[in-house]
């Protein structure tokens, strides 16, 4: 049973401390590698597929975020992938030009920090069941959630508040082997963890 | 005596004000949000709350003002902790 971020003294010795199991922990941090490679795409994989994803199959985690996976992808005006432009959004809505500057000054840097951060949480949980941060990996860590929660949701069709409730209410009757329960299950989990941590470094 | 920061000071003021807006999403979390404002402008806890609950509730909120590089610098932050920002004129 997992347990949430908790704060662990205050100021510089804070520390934000949490218990995940291994599968939860290899859930996330998988999906934070899924978000990073979105973002840094690698060189292809000549032969045999991509091996983070074979892995994540046989362990049963078949919570997939990455774009080749996704059947109704429907890429935004500049042919993008829609979740990539979730979290690389427009800058400027009222001109086209400014946006593309700022995006041609920003983009790579932006890309790079998230990636960094990525990998950063996605090491960390990989580590052991009791996960203890320092501030400067907690708020790694906090982004690297919100990015990834970003992703799922974009892929799970989240663009309002509605959308929420209309997918949770669905979800009721989805059949718990639908790869879409599965999707928001892992979701909302990363919403609770998310948000004890949040509360936590809210609160120090 | 004149004062000598004068041409700068009239050198240094903005011709028009920009903004930053966060615009409302329905993934990320209200404390998040609120941790952000806080931790990225410096904002009182009160304040941060105030314009967090604004975003949620008017779909959008103007979060600073100052000049263009200013607020195209809040605006790259405010990407890099995911809140979907944007920065226009003040009209």
């Amino acid at each position: 049973m997992a347990r949430g971020f908790r704060r662990k003294g205050s100021g510089r010795q804070a520390r934000y401390v949490a218990q995940l199991d291994p599968l939860e922990r290899a859930t996330v941090a998988g999906l934070m590698d899924q978000v990073r490679e979105l973002l840094d795409p690698p060189a292809p994989v000549p032969e045999g597929g991509d091996d983070f994803a074979s892995i994540v199959a046989g362990l049963g985690m078949g919570v997939t975020v990455a774009a080749e996976d996704q059947s109704d992808l429907d890429p935004d005006d500049a042919g993008r992938d829609p979740a990539l432009a979730r979290l690389l959004p427009t800058a400027n809505r009222q001109d086209d030009e400014v946006a593309a500057e700022f995006r041609r000054l920003t983009e790579t840097g932006l890309r790079q920090r998230k990636a960094a951060a990525l990998e950063t949480a996605a090491e960390l949980l990989r580590g052991e069941d009791k996960i203890r941060l320092d501030a400067g990996q907690s708020r790694a860590v906090l982004a690297a959630l919100t990015d990834v929660r970003l992703v799922l949701g974009e892929r799970m069709g989240l663009r309002t508040d509605e959308d929420v409730d209309v997918l949770e209410a669905a979800a009721q009757d989805l059949d718990p082997d639908d790869p879409l329960a599965y999707a928001l299950a892992v979701y909302d989990f990363l919403t609770w963890l998310q948000e004890t941590l949040a509360s936590a470094m809210l609160d120090g | 005596m004149p004062c000598r920061a004068y041409p700068c000071c009239v050198s240094l003021a903005p011709d028009t004000p920009w903004i930053t807006i966060v615009w409302n999403d329905p993934v990320n979390l209200m404390s998040y949000v609120t941790w952000v404002l806080q931790n990225h402008f410096g904002y009182s806890r009160k304040k941060s709350e105030k314009l967090m609950m604004d975003v949620h509730t008017q779909g959008r909120a103007v979060v600073a003002n100052g000049t263009r590089e200013a607020m195209e610098a809040d605006t790259e932050a405010l990407h890099g902790y995911g809140l979907w920002a944007t920065f226009q004129k003040d009209e």
